[in-house]
C-alpha cells in the first residue's frame, strides 16, 4: 500500500475539509511510524531534519503532537480524528508501557471527560450527527472505557491533585475550561449538575455547586440513576452522599440520604473476597446507628422492604398521626454489615493486634443487632426480626458467659432506655442461658424451617458448652436434626459439625468416655476436620480444587476467634480411642477375626506406624503421648499410661484440668485392669482379688464390680470364688483344628450373607431394568 | 418419704375424680397433714356435683354443722338437672331398649342410625342428650350409670370427636366403679383409637398418651392379666418414647412390672438400657436396684435399695399390693445374678445378701437351685455352694453358628427360582406384546 493512497482514502473517509496542518503533519508522522519504524534510516532522516534528541524526548514529542491533535479535534467534534489519534496514543504508550507519563493520563481524563459531555449532548439535541462521525463517537466511548479502566488509579490521582505539572498542563487547562464556557446552554438544570461534577474534580475555574437542603432531593435521584452504571466513581458518590446528609434538614431526608448512602458504602468494595475497609465500616455501622435513632424517634416513618418507589422528589406533606412508608430494608443493611465484619476478620491475620482491634467493634454491631431487634420487633416485622434475632444468637452461642455479660451490660448502656424487648426482657441480674433460650425459643416459634435449625443447633452447643451433656443430647435426638442435616446448605452443616464436636467434648469432661467417641468419631475419624469445621482450608494432595470451589470454600471459613482447638480435640478423641481401643484389642487376642472389629480406625493407624518404627525417642508432640501411653496401657504399665496423659499440655485448655486428669487416671486404672486381665488370664488358673485391687490401686470393690461386669457380659470366661477371694478362670484355648472349625463356620457364614447380599441387589436391579425396558418399549 | 411421693406428680395427668382415690390412700398413710389433704379434697370436689359429699367434708374442715345456703341451691339444681336429663336420655333408651329395634339392628353404625331415625324419630341431639347424661352422672358420682350410658352413646353416635371422649370417659367411670374386666377391654380401645387417629400436632398425641399411660396404670395394677398388658403395652416403641419424654416417674410401674413378671425376663435388658439413659432425669430406690444389680453389679448396694423399696412400695397407691411379689422376684434377681458371676459362695454371705437369716437363706438357695435349674451343689461342711460351670464347648458353638446356613440358602434358592420364573414370564409377555 502506497503513502498517498493511505493518506487519500483516510481523507476522505474524514468527511471534513477543515483539517488543520498539525494533523496532517502528526499523521505523516504516524504513518512513518507505521509503515517502517523499524528501519533505522528513516528514524535518522527525521532526526535529521529536527534537532538531535534523546528517544524519551522523541516519545515525548509525538505524544505532545498527538494530544494537540485530538485537542483540535475535540474544538470542531471531529470524533473520526479523534478515533485516530487516540489509537496513535496508545501505540506510543504500548511501546514503553512501564512509564506512562502524566501528559498522557491526564489527556486520558479529560477525553473521557469531554466524551461524556458530547454524549450527553447528543442526546438531547434534535439534529443527528452524520453516521460516520456517530460511529465513531461510539467505538471511542468503547475503546475510553477499556482504556481507562487499565490507568484507574493514575486517573484518579490525577483527579485528585491536577496541578502538580504546572508547566505543562497550564495551558490544557485553561483550553478545557474554555471549551466548556463555550458550550451552549441546553438545560440549566443539566449545566449545574455537569459542572459541579465537573468542578469537584478540577476546582481550577467554574463555580462550586452548593449542596442544600433544597436541592437535595434533586441531587439524590441523579446519584442513584448513576447507581450501578460503570464509570460512575462510587468514592465520589460517597462524599457527596455525605455532604447531603451533612445538609439534610428534615428527618425524612435524612432517612432518604441515608437509605441512599448505606448501601452505597457497602458497594464500594464491589469484589466478593476482599473485604470493607474498617474506617468505612465504622462510619456505615454508624449511620445505621443513627438511621435507627431517627426511626425511633420519629415513629410515622417506616422502611418496608415492598413498597412503590417514591418518585416525586419533594418533601412530603406528613399528618402526625399517619404512617408514612419509605423503600428499604434495614434488615439487609444489618445483614451486611455483619457479613463484611466476618469477611474482615477472615482476611486480617489473627495473630496480630488488627485483628483484636477489629473484634472489639464486635460490641458496636451486636449494638446495632440488638437495635435493629428492638425496632423490629416493636414494629411487628417479624421475617425481619426473626432474621436479627438468628444473627445476635449467632453472636452469642460460641461465648462463655462471662463475656456475653460484659457485652450485654455495655450494649445496655448505649441505647437509650425506654427501648425493651418482649423477646429478650432486661431484668436486673440477668443469665445468658436464659437469654440464649428466649432467642432461641422466639426463633422456634416464629422462625422459619432453616432458621429454627440453626437455632436449634446454637441451642445445643451452648449446652454442650457449660456442660449439660445430657440436655444437649436429647434436644439433638429429639430434633432429628441428623437425619436430614445432609440436605443442608453448607453453613448449616458446618455448624452442625461443630455443635457434635462441642457436644463429644462436652461428654469427655464429663468422664463419658464412649458418648465421647461416638460423638467425636464422625469429624475427627475421617481425617478432614479442618475442612469439616471449616477452620482453614485442607491441602489438597492428588486432586486440584477448581478455582471456584477454593473460593467458595475460603468465604466460609470461620473467623478465628470462633475456632474450637483442634489439637485439643484430636487429644480428646485419641485419649477416648485409646481406653476403648486398647482393651477391645487386648481382648481380641490372637483371634483374627475378632481383631478386625475397629473402634477407631485413626487410632489403629497412628499406633501401627509407631509401632513399625524401630527407634522411637521421646514424646514430644500430644500425639506421640497418647500413642506412648497407649503401649504402656496395652502392656499392663498403667502408672507409665497415666503419667504420659498427664504430661500432655493442650488440657491446660479445658476448664478445671485438675479434675479432667483425676477423671483420666481413674479411668486409665479401670481400662489398665481390663487390659490386663484379657491379656494374662490364659496364663492364671486363679488371680487374687486382693492382688488385683493392690496392683491398679483400686478398692477391692470396684475390682469385683468391674470382673462381675465382664463374666456376666461373657467377656471374661471366668468366676468368682467368694470365700476364697480370687477369680477362677476358666478360659480354655481351643485347639488348632477346632480354631479353624470356628473361622470356617464364621467364612461358611459370611459367605452366605455375601450371596444374599447379591440377590438382593441383582433383584433391585432387574427390577429397574425391567421397567425401563417396559418405559420404552410403550 | 414424701420425696418418693409420685402422686403429685401424677396429678395434672388425671381426672378430678380419678384422682380421689388417691388422696384417700394418702390420707390412710400419714404422709401429709391430715387437715391439707381434707382440704385438697375439697377443692378437687368443689367443682364435681357430688354436693353432699362436699358439704360434709366442709363440715370437717370448718369444725361445724353449718353449711353455706349455696349448697343447698346447687344441689336443687343438680338435682333438676338430672331430672331432665334422666327424661330427654329415657326417650332414647326406651328406643333402644325395643326388642324389635335390637333384632334389626346391625353390624354398620351408619345403617343403624339411619333405621332409628327413619323408624323412631330418633335425631343427633338425641343421641347427644346420651352423652351429656353420661357426663352429668359420673359428675355426680354415679359411675356405673355413667359407663351404660356411655356405652350407649357410643354405640350409636358417629361424632369422632364425643366418641374419643366418651371413651376417655367410659374408661374413669369403669375404673371408679371398680369393674376391671370392662376396663381392660376400654384400655385397649382406647389405645387403638389414640394409635390410629392422626392428630394435629405431636405434641396432641404426646399429651393424650401421656394421659392414657396414667390413667391405664390403674387397671394394669388390679387386674389379674394387667401386669403382661403393661409391659406389651409400655415398651412399645411410642409409649416407650412418650414415657421418656415428658413422664419418666412411669418408670417405676414398668419396673415393677418387669421384676414381679417371671416369664418376661428377656424385656430386662431393654429396661436396664432405659432406666440407664434416664437416670439423670428421675431415680427412686427401684430403678436405683436395678442399676446398682445390673450396671454397677454392687449386690451390696442392691440390698440396701431392695429395703429402701420395700418402704417406697408400701406407700404407693398402685405397689402396695404388689409389694411381697416384688421383694420376692428381687431377691431371686439377686441370687441368680450371684450364681452366675460365682464359683463358691458362701451361704452366710449369699444369706446376708438377701436379708435373710442363716437357716431361712439355706431354705432360699435349695429352692432356688430347684426352681431355676442352677446347677449347684451345697457343701454342707465347709457351708458353701459350688456352682458348677457349663461352657459351650467348641462343638456346640460350630454347630449354633452353622445351624441356620442350610436354611438360608435353601431360601435363597427358591427365590432366585421364583425371580427366574417371573422374568421368563414377564419376557414372554413382553415378546406378544412386542
Amino acid at each position: 500500500m502506497s503513502k498517498e493512497e493511505f493518506v487519500g482514502s483516510r481523507f476522505f473517509t474524514g468527511g471534513s475539509d477543515t483539517e488543520t496542518e498539525e494533523e496532517i503533519i502528526s499523521s505523516e508522522e504516524d504513518l512513518s511510524d507505521e509503515g517502517n519504524a523499524a528501519s533505522d534510516e528513516n528514524d535518522s532522516e527525521d532526526e535529521g531534519k529536527r534537532q538531535v534528541r534523546s528517544a524519551k524526548d522523541k516519545r515525548l514529542e509525538a505524544l505532545e503532537a498527538c494530544i494537540k491533535a485530538i485537542e483540535n479535534a475535540e474544538k470542531i467534534n471531529d470524533w473520526v480524528v479523534i478515533q485516530n489519534e487516540f489509537d496513535k496514543l496508545n501505540k506510543i504508550i504500548s511501546k514503553d508501557p512501564l512509564k506512562i507519563p502524566r501528559l498522557y493520563i491526564k489527556t486520558i481524563a479529560s477525553l473521557e471527560d469531554f466524551l461524556s459531555e458530547a454524549l450527553q449532548k447528543e442526546k438531547e439535541s434534535k439534529k443527528k450527527m452524520n453516521a460516520i462521525q456517530a460511529k465513531a463517537l461510539n467505538s471511542m466511548k468503547q475503546k475510553i472505557k477499556k482504556n481507562n479502566r487499565l490507568y484507574e488509579e493514575d486517573i484518579e490521582k490525577w483527579r485528585q491533585n491536577p496541578v502538580d505539572e504546572p508547566t505543562d498542563e497550564s495551558g490544557y487547562e485553561e483550553d478545557v475550561v474554555k471549551h466548556k464556557s463555550r458550550k451552549p446552554a441546553v438545560d440549566d438544570e443539566e449545566d449545574d449538575i455537569s459542572a459541579s461534577q465537573d468542578n469537584d474534580f478540577i476546582p481550577v475555574g467554574g463555580k462550586i455547586i452548593e449542596y442544600t437542603s433544597d436541592n437535595l432531593f434533586k441531587k439524590l435521584k441523579e446519584i442513584m440513576e448513576a447507581r450501578g452504571k460503570k464509570n460512575t466513581d462510587r468514592l465520589e458518590q460517597i462524599k457527596v452522599l455525605q455532604k447531603l446528609l451533612e445538609v439534610a434538614a428534615t428527618p425524612y431526608q435524612k432517612i432518604r440520604v441515608l437509605i441512599a448512602l448505606i448501601p452505597a458504602q457497602f458497594d464500594y468494595n464491589p469484589s466478593m473476597s476482599n473485604y470493607m475497609n474498617v474506617d468505612m465500616w465504622k462510619s456505615t455501622q454508624k449511620e445505621i446507628n443513627q438511621l435507627l435513632t431517627i426511626l425511633e424517634t420519629n415513629p410515622q416513618f417506616m422502611i418496608y422492604e415492598f413498597m412503590e418507589e417514591d418518585i416525586d422528589d419533594k418533601e412530603p406533606v406528613i399528618e402526625p398521626d399517619q404512617l408514612f412508608g419509605i423503600r428499604g430494608s434495614i434488615v439487609s443493611f444489618i445483614d451486611r454489615l455483619d457479613d463484611e465484619f466476618t469477611k474482615s476478620l477472615q482476611n486480617i491475620d489473627p495473630h496480630t493486634t488488627d485483628y483484636v482491634d477489629r473484634l472489639k467493634d464486635e460490641t458496636d454491631l451486636y449494638d446495632t443487632i440488638v437495635r435493629g431487634q428492638m425496632y423490629f420487633e416493636k414494629n411487628e416485622l417479624n421475617e425481619s426480626t426473626s432474621r436479627v434475632v438468628m444473627r445476635r444468637l449467632e453472636h452469642l452461642y460460641y461465648k462463655p458467659d462471662q463475656v456475653i455479660q460484659t457485652v450485654e451490660n455495655t450494649v445496655q448502656q448505649l441505647y437509650p432506655a425506654g427501648l425493651n424487648s418482649k423477646i429478650t426482657s432486661h431484668t436486673t441480674g440477668f443469665d445468658p442461658t436464659d437469654l440464649i433460650h428466649s432467642l432461641c425459643v422466639y426463633l422456634y416459634k416464629n422462625g422459619e424451617s432453616l432458621l429454627r435449625t440453626r437455632a436449634m443447633l446454637c441451642h445445643i452447643y451452648h449446652h454442650a458448652l457449660h456442660n449439660r451433656f445430657y440436655v444437649a443430647r436429647d434436644m439433638l435426638l429429639m430434633s432429628h436434626l441428623q437425619d436430614n442435616i445432609h440436605q443442608s446448605d453448607v453453613g448449616t452443616q458446618i455448624l452442625h459439625n461443630r455443635t457434635m464436636v462441642q457436644v463429644g467434648l462436652c461428654a469427655f469432661r464429663e468422664g463419658m468416655i464412649k458418648e465421647a467417641q461416638s460423638c467425636l468419631q464422625e469429624i475427627c475419624g475421617t481425617g478432614r476436620t479442618k475442612e469439616l469445621l471449616a477452620q482453614g482450608l485442607q491441602l489438597q494432595r492428588y486432586t486440584q480444587l477448581p478455582a471456584e470451589q477454593e473460593k467458595l470454600d475460603r468465604q466460609r471459613q470461620l473467623p478465628f476467634h470462633m475456632h474450637i482447638n483442634l489439637e485439643l480435640l484430636e487429644c480428646a478423641y485419641l485419649t477416648c480411642s485409646m481406653l476403648l481401643e486398647i482393651p477391645s484389642m487386648a481382648a481380641a487376642g490372637s483371634n483374627p477375626e475378632a481383631r478386625k472389629k475397629v473402634i477407631s480406625k485413626p487410632f489403629r493407624r497412628m499406633l501401627d506406624y509407631n509401632e513399625r518404627q524401630v527407634f522411637s525417642g521421646p514424646p514430644e508432640n500430644t500425639r506421640d503421648h497418647i500413642m506412648g501411653a497407649a503401649k504402656a496401657l496395652a502392656a499392663g504399665e498403667w502408672k507409665k499410661c497415666q503419667e504420659l496423659i498427664g504430661a500432655i499440655k493442650i488440657w491446660d485448655l479445658m476448664p478445671e484440668t485438675q479434675k479432667i486428669k483425676e477423671m483420666l487416671n481413674r479411668k486409665i486404672q479401670e481400662e489398665g485392669l481390663r487390659t490386663y486381665l484379657f491379656t494374662y488370664s490364659a496364663y492364671y488358673e486363679t488371680i487374687g482379688l486382693e492382688q488385683l485391687a493392690t496392683m491398679f490401686s483400686l478398692p477391692i470393690n470396684a475390682v469385683t464390680a468391674i470382673i462381675s461386669k465382664m463374666i456376666w457380659n461373657e467377656e471374661l470366661v471366668a468366676s468368682l470364688d467368694q470365700v476364697d477371694n480370687v477369680v477362677v478362670l476358666h478360659r480354655v484355648e481351643p485347639t488348632k483344628v477346632q480354631q479353624l472349625a470356628l473361622s470356617f463356620a464364621e467364612k461358611a457364614a459370611s459367605f452366605v450373607e455375601a450371596n444374599e447380599r447379591t440377590l438382593e441387589l441383582k433383584q433391585a436391579a432387574g427390577q429397574n431394568q425391567r421397567d425401563q425396558q417396559r418405559q420404552k418399549g410403550k | 418419704m414424701a420425696s418418693y411421693d409420685l402422686i403429685p406428680r401424677m396429678i395434672p395427668y388425671m381426672d378430678r375424680h380419678l384422682v380421689f382415690p388417691l388422696l384417700e390412700f394418702l390420707s390412710l398413710n400419714k404422709i401429709y397433714p391430715n387437715h391439707d389433704l381434707l382440704k385438697a379434697k375439697y377443692e378437687l370436689l368443689a367443682k364435681t356435683n357430688m354436693v353432699d359429699f362436699i358439704s360434709e367434708l366442709y363440715k370437717q374442715i370448718h369444725d361445724t354443722d353449718e353449711v353455706p345456703s349455696e349448697f343447698a341451691s346447687k344441689r336443687q339444681e343438680v338435682l333438676q338437672t338430672l331430672e331432665n336429663l334422666q327424661t330427654e336420655a329415657q326417650k332414647v333408651l326406651d328406643i333402644i331398649e325395643n326388642p324389635e329395634v335390637i333384632a334389626a339392628l346391625r353390624q354398620d353404625k351408619l345403617q343403624n342410625l339411619h333405621f332409628l331415625k327413619e323408624k323412631y324419630g330418633l335425631t343427633d341431639e338425641m343421641v347427644n342428650t346420651l352423652y351429656q347424661f353420661g357426663q352429668f352422672q359420673y359428675n355426680c358420682g354415679n359411675y356405673g350409670g355413667a359407663s351404660d350410658m356411655l356405652y350407649h352413646f357410643r354405640v350409636l353416635s358417629t361424632d369422632h370427636e364425643l366418641n374419643l371422649s366418651a371413651l376417655w370417659g367410659k374408661l374413669a367411670s369403669d375404673i371408679l366403679d371398680l369393674n376391671w374386666d370392662a376396663a381392660l377391654e376400654e384400655v385397649q380401645k382406647l389405645k387403638e383409637t389414640i394409635d390410629s387417629k392422626s392428630f394435629a400436632s405431636p405434641l396432641h398425641q404426646l399429651q393424650q398418651r401421656t394421659w392414657f399411660i396414667h390413667w391405664s396404670i390403674f387397671v394394669f395394677f388390679n387386674h389379674p392379666k394387667g401386669r403382661d398388658s403393661i409391659i406389651d403395652v409400655f415398651f412399645n416403641p411410642s409409649y416407650i418414647n412418650t414415657i421418656q419424654t415428658s413422664c419418666p416417674w412411669i418408670l417405676r410401674y414398668l419396673t415393677t412390672a418387669v421384676v414381679t413378671n417371671k416369664r418376661r425376663k428377656n424385656i430386662l435388658k431393654d429396661l436396664i438400657k432405659i432406666i440407664q439413659q434416664e437416670s439423670y432425669e428421675y431415680r427412686d430406690p427401684i430403678t436405683e436396684f436395678i442399676e446398682s444389680l445390673y450396671v454397677k453389679f454392687d449386690f451390696e448396694g442392691a440390698q440396701h435399695k431392695l429395703k429402701e423399696c420395700e418402704e417406697v412400695l408400701s406407700n404407693d397407691f398402685f405397689l402396695v399390693a404388689t409389694k411381697m411379689e416384688f421383694i420376692e422376684n428381687a431377691r431371686y434377681l439377686i441370687s441368680e445374678t450371684y450364681c452366675r458371676i460365682h464359683l463358691k459362695i458362701d451361704i452366710g454371705g449369699l444369706s446376708q445378701t438377701l436379708n435373710l437369716g442363716q437357716e431361712e437363706g439355706e431354705k432360699w438357695i435349695v429352692n432356688l437351685i430347684r426352681d431355676t435349674r442352677v446347677d449347684a451343689k451345697i457343701d454342707f461342711k465347709e457351708n458353701t455352694v459350688i456352682m458348677n460351670q457349663n461352657h459351650t464347648s467348641i462343638y456346640q458353638q460350630v454347630i449354633e453358628r452353622t445351624k441356620g446356613l442350610s436354611f438360608r440358602s435353601q431360601v435363597l434358592s427358591s427365590a432366585i427360582e421364583k425371580s427366574e420364573a417371573l422374568q421368563s414370564s414377564s419376557n414372554a409377555i413382553d415378546s406378544i406384546v412386542e
